[in-house]
C-alpha cells in the first residue's frame, strides 16, 4: 500500500506546484491545507442529504425479536422444535450440537405514532418518534461471532487491517471541525454484565493514513489519550512549549527544506488547540438542566445517556462520524431481563437525541443508526436466552435523508432469515455513503493491487428508503 | 488518481524510452481499466474477450471483429472502441468511472502501430543478472548513475559526515550515534572510515533489533492472540530466534526454512523448532460458540495470505474466493497453497486458558532451571514419603464430624480498623448495607446487603500498598486466618484488583497484641490457580512472589488460607492486626474488597463451610464407589493436614513458580495432514468443492517429487533459483527501508497492480546477487556503501519538479523514524535507555482505562518496573487489539494481519504522544538532569550539550534564543509554583538529583521537553 496523502501531500505543500505530482494528487483532489483534511470526494458524487453520522452501536447482538421485529407466529410455536427447514445448513454459534426450539417473543409490542411502527412497549420514548424512523427489518451480515461480526459492520471485511466506515467517511469528506477529531468513538458498559470485547480495530484507519483513525473519548482517565499536559505544567507553559517546539521546526525547515517540519508545526498547533476543546467539549456543566433531564444523564456517569448528549455536542462542533458503543446486548441467558435492563438504559437517551437533533434543525442533516453487529436466533437458549444470529436483524435509521415512519424489509414468519428486501452489511454501507453524497463504488484506495472500497465487491443502496 | 500516477510514471520513463514497452507503459494501464472484464477471471469476463493474453487479444471474436492487429490501429476493435465519442460504445465503459487519459489512448495506438508486442509480467520473468553499467565502482551506482546521466541529472553531492552518520547509524541500528562518535567520523579521514563504521554497526545487536522490526511487521509477529479476549499467549522465543538470526546473518534460505518447516528439518534443533512459530503466529479465538471448521479456515487463509505476501509480494487472498482480477493466481492456487499447511496441528477454538492453552508448545527451560528442578523432585519425594499415603478410616470419619458439627466452619470477622499505607482509602461495612454486583453463573447479580465485616478499597490506586486491618475477635483459640478477595464487576482486575490484570498479595502477616504470629501453611480455594502465585508465596518472606489470580474462570470468592505455625490463643480484649502486603513487580495488583476469617479447626479449608462441597459429597461415599478424581481429593486434602505438609506445599510452590518461569513458545506440530478443498467462493460450509494436494501457483511452474509436498518443499522452492519472486521482493522491501520507496514503489503487490520498478535492472542485480548467497547482511551493506545511499538528501528544487518522487534517486530522502525508534531515540537521548537483548516483551506506562472494552478476563495494565521501563520499542507487548498509544500513533501496524509496508503519517496524535505522555515527560526529565550534570554550568552550554545529544549538533544562535527563552519563562512560572515543579520533577520512576533546586531543574525539563519534540529528533535526514 502507498500511502500518496501524507508525505506526498507534504511534498506538495512544501514546494507549491513545482511538487505537483504523482504524490501531490491527493491534495489535488483533496484541497487541503496543512492542518485541515477536506477530503477526497470533492465535489461530492451527488448532492448528499447527511453531512454526518451518529450511530448509536449496541454491541453484543440486540434480541430484534425483543425490540424491533414482532412475530406472533414464533409466540405460538413457542416450545415447539424448530423447522428444519429453516435452519438445515446454517451456522449456528452456541447452540452447536443442541436441540433447536422454538423460543417466543418475552415482550410485549405495541404501535406507535401516526405511521403505527411497532416497537417493543419497554421503548415507549424510541415509539414517541416513531414517525421519523425508519425500522429496517431485513437486516442480515456473514459473520456469526463477535468479534468478526464487528469487524464486517464496521469495515466491510472479515479481513483485518481495512478502513472502518467512519475512516472511509472521513478520508471522503473530511471534517468541520477545526480543533476535534474528525471521527470520534465513545463507549458505554451496561448494567447486566454481558460485556464482549471491542477491539480498537473497530475505528482502526485500517491501510489509510493514521489520521482517519478514529479518537476513542473515554469516560476513565483522560477524555482523549494524553489531552492533559504533564503534572505541573500549566497551560500557559504548555503554550510557551508549543511556541518553542514551532520556532525550532521553523529554523529546522529554514535550514533543510524539510516539508514535514513545517507539518509537524500543524500538528503541535492543532493538539493545543485540542487540548483546549477536549475539556470543554467534555465539560456538560454548562448544559442546562432540563437537556440532562431529557437524556436521563447524570454528569460524568459514563452512561450511554451521558455518551447521547455528547454525540449532540460533538455533532455540532463539525465531528464527521460520532460512534457510540453501549456494550451490554448479548444476551444468551435471561433475554427478558437483560432486554429490559437495555430499554432503560437506551431508550430514553436515543430518543432524547433524536428529539434534541430535530429541535436544534440538525435531524435532516444527521444520519442517526441503531443496531448491532447481528441479531438473536428465534430459538432458545438454555430455556431463557438467545444465541448469535446472522441471518435476519433489524436495525432503525433516522434523519439524514432516510424517510421517516416506514419499515423497510422483513424476515420470515419465526424470524429466522430475511426474506423480504433483505439488507446486507455492504447495502446499508453503501446507502450510508450515498446519503452521504458519495457513491460507494467510487470511494476506492489502491490496497494490494486492488481498488479497495468499503462494501468490497457488493453493495446495493436500498433506494425504497431514501426520503 | 490512479490513473494520473500512471501518467506521471510515464512521463519520467519517456523522457528515457521512445519505444513504447508492454510491461512499463501498457501492463499498467490495461490492469486498471481493462482486466477486470477482460482478464484472467472467467466468471467476470465480458464478451468472452481476454486481453492478457496476447493470442487471445488477436482472435477474431464471435460479433466478427480483431480486438488488436498487430501494426494496425486502425483495423484494430480496441482503438476504435478506446477513442470512441459514443457514450454507448466507449471503453471502459463510462459508468466503471475509469476513463483514459489522451496519453494513455496514444500510448496503446503506438503500442499496437509497433506490433503489439507483448512482454510477460517482469516479476514473474526469471531473474537474470543484468551487466553493471559502469563496472569499476559499486554496481547500484553504476546502474543509478547510468539512468542519471542519460536524464541529463547530476548526482547529489554526500552528505555531511555527521549527517550521514546518523543516517547510517539510524537505518542500521535505530539509534543515533553519540557525540563523541560523531566526532571521531568528522576526524577520521581515512578511505575505509565509512566502511568500517558500517561494519561495526551492522555486526551490533542494535542492528539485528532495528532489522527485526520490519520482519516481525511481514510474519505478524505479537504477544496476544487479537480476537475475543485477545490474551498473552506464548511468543517472545520466536521474537527471539528472528533477533538471533539476524544478529548471526543466518543465510535466508535457511531463515525460510525453519520459519516456514523447522518442525520438519532433520535433526530437530530447538532453533528450527521454535523458528516454526511462524505458522502459528496467526490469530486464533477461544471465543465461546465459534464453528471449529470456519476458524481453522480463517487461520489457514491468513497463512496463506501471510506466506504469499511476505515471500511472494503476492496478493493470493482474493483467490480465496475467486480467481485473481489481475494475476494468474486460480482459486485452486489457494487451495493448493493452504494444502501445504494441512499437516498443522490445531484446533479452531484455541483455549487462551487452561492446561491445553495455545495448543503445541516447547519448553525452552535453562541448564540452572532444569537442574534446579531435579534437586526439587528430589526433594519432594523424599517429602512426600514422609507423609503417610491415605488416610485411615477414622481420619475421615473424624473430619466428617467435625464438619457435620459445624465445627470447620470460617469465623468472619468485623474489623476494628483499617487503612492503607500508601494511600488507599479502606472502608469497613460491617453492619450497613453496601452495593455489590457480581458474576454467578452466567448472571450478574446486582443487590444491597449487608456488608458483614467487608473492607472496600478506594481512592488512589497505588503501585505498591499494604493494607492493615484490626480484628477483635474475643476470646479463642485460632488455627488459622482466611483472606477473602470479594469479587466485584467495579473491580478492573480480573473483577478481583483495583488495577492490573492479575490480583497479587505478596505477603500476609499477622501479630496478637502486637507480638507477630508466624504462618506455616497457605492454600487457597482457586480453581483457576497459577503456578506464578502459589498460596505459599504469601508467607515465604519473599516480596517479589505472591499469591493471587490471573485469568478468569473462577466464579465465586477467592479465598486464601493460612494457618498459624501455632494455635494462637486471645482473650475479650485481645486484637489481632493483619497486613496483607501488595509489593510484587505487578503494579496496582490490589485487593478491592476483601472479608477476613478465623477458624478454629485444624482441618478448615478456605470454603466458607470448611469444606468444598464436593469433598464433602466425596468423603460421604463408601470407599469403593468413589470415582479416582474422588479418591485423589481425599488425598490431597488428607495430605494437606499432615504434619509434612507445610514441608511439601513449600517445595510445590517453589518448582511450580520455577517451572511457570520456564520460556514457552508456541511451535508448529505436525499431523496426518487434513484433506483441503477447494471452498466454492470461501465458503467453508460447502464440502462439494475438488481436493487438492498441496502445489505452489500453476503458472509459476511445478515442483515435482513423486510425493506428497510438504512444508520443507515449498521452502525448498520459495528460496531456489526456480522462484523469481522471494529475492526480488526482498531486495525491494529492503531497499525502502533504506530510501523511503522501493524501487518498486507498491511493496504489497508486485503483480500487474503493482508498479514496474523505475531501476528494473537495478532491482534484477540486487536480486541475482541475493540469491547467490542469501546473505542478507551483504545486500544491505553492499546498499549502504553506495553513494547512491550516501547523497545528501537535500531537495533539489530544479530535479525534485521532474521527478517529485525522487524515484531517480538524486539524492536521498529525509525519512521519520519508525514508531519503535521515536521512543529508541527519545529514551537513548535521555540517558534512560536500557539495552538488554530479548527476553519477554515489556510493558511501558499506558494511559488509565485504556483496556477497559476488553473482556475475558476484565482486565486493567500493570506498567512494567525498573529496566523494562527503559528498554527499545523493539520489545513493547504488543497487544493486538489494542496496540499501546505510543506505538499505535506513529503508524506502528496491530500485526492483526501481515504488513510490509508502513504508512507515515504526521498527526496532531503523535504531538501529544511527545509533548504528554509520560514516558516522554519522564525522559525530559532525566535529559534536563544529564544536561545539569554533565552538560556544564551556563545555560547556553547546557543547551548546546543537550543539542550535541540529540540531533548531533549545535544549535544556532535563533535555537539557543528560543530555548534560553522557554528557560527563563518557565523558570519565572516554576519559582512562582513550587508545587508545580515538584509535580513535574516527580513523574517517572527514575531517581532525581537530589541537590539541584527545583525550579532550575523544572525550567531545564522544560527545555529537554522542547528539544525532545523537535521534528529534527524523529527525523533521519
Amino acid at each position: 500500500m502507498n500511502h500518496p496523502f501524507d508525505r506526498a501531500r507534504r511534498t506538495f505543500l512544501g514546494r507549491g506546484f513545482a511538487g505537483l505530482g504523482a504524490f501531490a494528487l491527493a491534495s489535488l483532489t483533496g484541497r487541503a491545507r496543512a492542518d485541515k483534511w477536506d477530503g477526497v470526494v470533492s465535489p461530492l458524487h451527488h448532492p448528499g442529504k447527511a453531512k454526518r453520522v451518529i450511530f448509536l452501536y449496541q454491541a453484543g447482538g440486540p434480541s430484534h425479536l425483543e425490540v424491533l421485529d414482532p412475530k406472533p407466529k414464533l409466540a405460538e410455536m413457542h416450545g415447539k422444535s424448530m423447522p428444519e427447514s429453516f435452519t438445515a445448513g446454517q451456522q449456528i454459534a452456541q447452540l452447536q450440537g443442541k436441540a433447536l426450539v422454538c423460543y417466543g417473543p418475552q415482550l410485549e409490542f405495541q404501535r406507535f405514532g401516526t405511521s403505527g411502527q411497532q416497537i417493543c412497549s419497554l421503548f415507549p420514548r424510541i415509539g414517541s418518534v416513531a414517525d421519523d424512523l425508519c425500522i429496517v427489518r431485513s437486516m442480515h451480515t456473514e459473520q456469526i461471532n463477535h468479534d468478526p461480526a464487528h469487524t464486517v459492520m464496521n469495515t466491510g471485511s472479515i479481513i483485518t487491517g481495512r478502513p472502518s466506515m467512519g475512516s472511509w467517511i472521513l478520508y471522503g469528506l473530511g471534517a468541520e471541525a477545526q480543533d476535534l477529531p474528525g471521527y470520534v468513538v465513545l463507549m458505554s458498559s451496561g448494567r447486566g454484565g454481558q460485556m464482549q470485547p471491542i477491539a480498537a480495530r473497530q475505528w482502526s484507519a485500517g491501510f489509510l493514513p493514521g489520521r482517519f483513525q478514529g479518537v476513542k473519548l473515554n469516560s476513565i482517565g483522560d477524555p482523549v489519550l494524553y489531552i492533559r499536559n504533564p503534572p505541573g505544567v500549566s497551560t500557559a507553559m504548555q503554550q510557551k512549549s508549543i511556541e518553542a517546539i514551532n520556532a525550532l521546526n521553523r529554523r529546522q525547515h529554514e535550514a533543510l527544506l524539510d516539508p514535514e517540519a513545517l507539518t509537524r508545526i500543524s500538528q503541535y498547533e492543532m493538539a493545543f488547540r485540542m487540548q483546549a476543546s477536549v475539556p470543554d467539549l467534555v465539560d456538560l456543566s454548562k448544559e442546562p438542566k432540563h437537556v440532562f433531564e431529557r437524556y436521563g444523564a447524570q454528569p460524568g456517569d459514563g452512561s450511554f445517556a451521558s455518551n447521547c448528549l455528547l454525540a449532540r455536542r460533538l455533532a455540532e462542533r463539525g465531528v464527521r462520524f460520532i460512534q457510540l458503543y453501549h456494550r451490554d446486548w448479548d444476551h444468551h441467558g435471561a433475554v427478558k431481563s437483560n432486554v429490559t435492563l437495555k430499554a432503560q438504559e437506551v431508550d430514553q437517551p436515543t430518543a432524547a437525541l433524536i428529539r434534541d437533533l430535530k429541535d436544534r434543525g440538525m435531524l435532516d442533516e444527521t444520519l442517526v443508526v441503531w443496531g448491532g453487529e447481528f441479531g438473536r436466533t428465534p430459538m432458545s437458549q438454555g430455556g431463557d436466552g438467545r444465541d448469535h444470529h446472522m441471518r435476519g436483524f433489524s436495525y432503525i435509521l433516522a434523519g439524514g435523508g432516510v424517510k421517516g415512519g416506514i419499515s423497510y424489509g422483513a424476515t420470515d414468519e419465526l424470524g429466522y432469515a430475511a426474506v423480504e428486501d433483505p439488507v446486507g452489511v455492504s447495502d446499508f454501507h453503501a446507502t450510508m455513503l450515498h446519503l452521504l453524497g458519495i457513491d460507494h463504488k467510487r470511494l476506492t484506495v489502491k490496497f494490494q493491487g486492488l481498488d479497495a472500497r468499503l462494501t468490497g465487491i457488493s453493495g446495493n443502496v436500498v433506494r425504497g428508503i431514501l426520503a | 488518481m490512479r490513473l494520473s500516477v500512471i501518467a506521471v510514471t510515464l512521463a519520467i520513463v519517456q523522457a528515457g524510452h521512445a519505444e513504447i514497452r508492454f510491461n512499463r507503459d501498457i501492463r499498467p494501464i490495461m490492469a486498471a481499466t481493462c482486466y477486470q472484464c477482460h482478464g484472467p477471471d472467467a466468471s467476470t469476463r465480458m464478451a468472452g474477450l481476454r486481453l492478457d493474453l496476447r493470442e487471445e487479444a488477436l482472435r477474431r471474436t464471435q460479433s466478427g471483429v480483431t480486438p488488436i492487429v498487430p501494426g494496425d490501429p486502425a483495423m484494430s476493435a480496441v482503438m476504435d472502441r478506446v477513442f470512441s465519442t459514443n457514450a454507448a460504445r466507449v471503453m471502459p465503459p463510462k459508468h466503471v468511472h475509469k476513463d483514459l487519459t489522451q496519453a494513455q489512448k496514444d500510448a496503446l495506438r503506438q503500442w499496437i502501430a509497433e506490433g503489439a508486442k507483448y512482454e510477460s509480467h517482469w516479476a514473474y520473468e526469471p531473474v537474470r543478472r543484468p551487466a553493471v553499467p559502469d563496472g569499476s565502482g559499486n554496481p547500484i551506482d553504476g546502474f543509478i548513475a547510468a539512468r542519471l546521466q542519460r536524464e541529463g541529472i547530476v548526482p547529489a553531492p554526500e552528505a555531511n559526515r555527521r549527517t550521514l552518520i546518523r543516517r547510517v547509524s539510524l537505518d542500521l541500528t535505530g539509534i543515533p550515534p553519540t557525540p563523541a562518535e560523531i566526532r571521531e567520523f568528522e576526524n577520521d579521514r581515512s578511505p575505509a572510515a565509512y566502511e568500517n563504521l558500517v561494519d561495526r554497526l551492522l555486526s551490533s545487536r542494535r542492528y539485528a533489533e532495528k532489522q527485526a522490526l520490519y520482519w516481525l511487521d511481514a510474519i505478524r509477529y505479537a504477544d496476544t492472540c487479537g480476537f475475543h479476549g485477545d490474551n498473552p499467549f506464548p511468543a517472545w522465543p520466536y521474537r527471539d530466534y528472528v533477533l538471533n538470526s539476524f544478529l548471526s546473518n543466518k543465510p535466508f534460505d535457511q531463515f525460510t526454512r525453519e520459519q516456514i518447516a523447522g518442525d520438519l528439518l532433520p535433526g530437530g534443533a530447538v532453533e528450527a523448532r521454535v523458528a516454526s512459530a511462524y505458522n502459528r503466529m496467526n490469530r486464533t479465538s477461544a471465543e465461546g460458540g465459534l464453528q471449529p471448521k470456519e476458524y481453522l479456515a480463517k487461520y489457514a487463509a491468513d497463512r496463506v495470505r501471510t506466506t504469499t505476501q511476505v515471500w511472494l509480494g503476492s496478493t493470493l487472498g482474493c483467490a480465496e474466493c475467486h480467481d485473481h482480477k489481475f494475476d494468474p493466481f486460480t482459486a485452486r492456487d489457494f487451495y493448493s497453497f493452504k494444502a501445504f499447511f494441512a499437516d498443522i496441528k490445531e484446533t479452531g477454538l484455541v483455549p487462551d486458558r487452561g492446561a491445553a492453552a495455545w495448543g503445541s508448545q516447547l519448553a525452552l527451560p535453562s541448564p540452572e532451571q532444569k537442574l534446579r528442578l531435579g534437586e526439587l523432585d528430589r526433594r519432594l519425594e523424599a517429602a512426600r514419603a514422609a507423609v503417610p499415603a491415605s488416610p485411615a478410616p477414622e481420619w475421615e470419619k473424624s473430619v466428617l464430624d467435625s464438619y457435620t458439627a459445624g465445627e470447620l466452619q470460617w469465623h468472619y470477622q468485623k474489623p476494628v480498623a483499617a487503612e492503607g499505607s500508601r494511600g488507599s482509602k479502606l472502608e469497613i461495612f460491617n453492619d450497613r448495607p453496601v452495593h455489590a454486583m457480581f458474576q454467578e453463573g452466567a448472571s450478574i447479580v446486582s443487590e444491597q446487603k449487608n456488608g458483614d465485616g467487608l473492607v472496600i478499597a478506594s481512592g488512589p490506586v497505588p503501585d505498591s500498598e499494604t493494607y492493615t486491618i484490626t480484628l477483635r475477635p474475643g476470646a479463642g483459640r485460632w488455627t488459622a486466618l482466611a483472606v477473602e478477595a470479594v469479587q466485584d464487576e467495579s473491580l478492573a482486575g480480573v473483577r478481583a484488583a483495583r488495577g492490573s490484570d492479575r490480583l497479587v498479595i505478596s505477603e500476609v502477616e499477622a501479630e496478637v497484641n502486637g507480638v507477630r504470629v508466624p504462618f506455616d501453611l497457605a492454600t487457597s480455594n482457586l480453581t483457576n490457580a497459577t503456578k506464578e502465585h502459589p498460596a505459599m508465596a504469601t508467607i515465604d518472606g519473599d516480596p517479589a512472589t505472591g499469591w493471587g489470580m490471573t485469568s478468569y474462570g473462577h466464579s465465586g470468592n477467592m479465598a486464601l488460607a493460612l494457618r498459624f505455625a501455632k494455635p494462637v490463643e486471645t482473650t475479650e480484649p485481645s486484637s489481632i492486626t493483619v497486613q496483607i502486603r501488595h509489593d510484587t513487580p505487578y503494579r496496582r495488583a490490589l485487593v478491592g474488597r476483601l472479608r477476613l476469617a478465623l477458624s478454629r479447626a485444624v482441618h478448615a479449608w478456605p470454603h466458607p463451610k470448611g469444606l468444598p462441597d464436593a469433598l464433602v459429597a466425596a468423603l460421604r461415599k463408601a470407599p469403593a464407589e468413589r470415582t479416582t478424581e474422588q479418591k485423589d481429593q481425599i488425598t490431597s486434602y488428607f495430605r494437606w493436614t499432615q504434619p509434612g505438609a507445610a514441608t511439601i506445599e513449600k517445595l510445590e510452590a517453589e518448582r511450580g513458580m520455577i517451572e511457570f518461569a520456564i520460556p514457552r513458545v508456541v511451535v508448529t506440530e505436525s499431523v496426518t495432514p487434513e484433506p483441503v478443498r477447494i471452498l466454492p467462493r470461501g465458503n467453508w460450509m460447502d464440502g462439494n468443492g475438488a481436493v487438492v494436494d498441496p502445489a505452489i501457483p500453476a503458472f509459476l511452474g511445478r515442483v515435482d517429487t513423486g510425493r506428497r509436498l510438504t512444508r520443507l518443499d515449498l521452502a525448498a522452492w520459495l528460496v531456489s533459483r526456480n522462484n523469481p519472486l522471494t529475492a526480488r521482493v526482498w531486495v525491494n522491501r529492503t531497499w525502502r527501508q533504506l530510501f523511503g520507496t522501493g524501487l518498486s514503489r507498491v511493496l504489497d503487490d508486485v503483480g500487474s497492480q503493482g508498479e514496474h520498478p523505475v531501476h528494473a535492472e537495478l532491482l534484477d542485480w540486487l536480486a541475482a546477487e541475493f540469491m547467490e548467497k542469501w546473505d542478507m547482511r551483504h545486500i544491505v551493506r553492499t546498499i549502504v556503501l553506495s553513494k547512491t545511499y550516501r547523497q545528501s538528501s537535500d531537495p533539489r528544487p530544479d530535479v525534485d519538479a521532474r521527478d517529485p518522487g525522487n524515484r531517480l534517486l538524486s539524492r536521498q530522502s529525509k525519512l521519520r523514524v519508525e514508531a519503535e525508534l521515536v521512543r529508541d531515540i527519545v529514551l537513548w537521548t535521555s540517558g534512560l535507555l536500557t539495552e538488554k537483548f530479548g527476553g519477554p516483551s515489556i510493558r511501558p506506562h499506558q494511559p488509565e482505562g485504556f483496556l477497559a472494552a476488553l473482556n475475558f478476563p476484565k482486565r486493567d495494565y500493570s506498567a512494567s518496573r525498573g529496566e523494562d521501563l527503559y528498554r527499545r520499542g523493539l520489545y513493547v507487548q504488543w497487544q493486538r487489539t489494542f496496540l499501546h498509544p505510543e506505538m499505535a500513533a506513529f503508524d506502528a501496524p496491530t500485526r492483526e494481519e501481515c504488513s510490509v509496508n508502513r504508512a507515515t503519517s504526521n498527526t496532531p496524535v503523535q504531538a501529544l504522544v511527545l509533548l504528554n505522555d509520560p514516558t516522554y515527560v519522564e525522559a525530559a526529565r532525566v535529559f534536563a538532569q544529564n544536561m545539569w550534570k554533565d552538560g556544564g554550568k551556563a545555560l547556553n552550554a547546557r543547551i548546546g550539550w543537550a543539542f550535541q545529544r540529540a540531533v548531533g549538533r549545535s544549535p544556532d544562535a535563533v535555537e539557543q534564543r528560543v530555548l534560553t527563552g522557554l528557560y527563563q519563562e518557565s523558570l519565572r512560572q516554576f519559582k512562582q509554583s513550587p508545587t508545580s515543579a515538584k509535580a513535574l520533577l516527580g513523574v517517572g520512576d527514575a531517581p532525581a538529583v537530589e541537590r539541584a533546586n527545583a525550579a532550575e531543574m523544572a525550567a531545564l525539563t522544560s527545555v529537554a521537553r522542547a528539544i525532545l519534540n523537535t521534528h529534527e529528533v524523529i527525523t533521519r535526514n
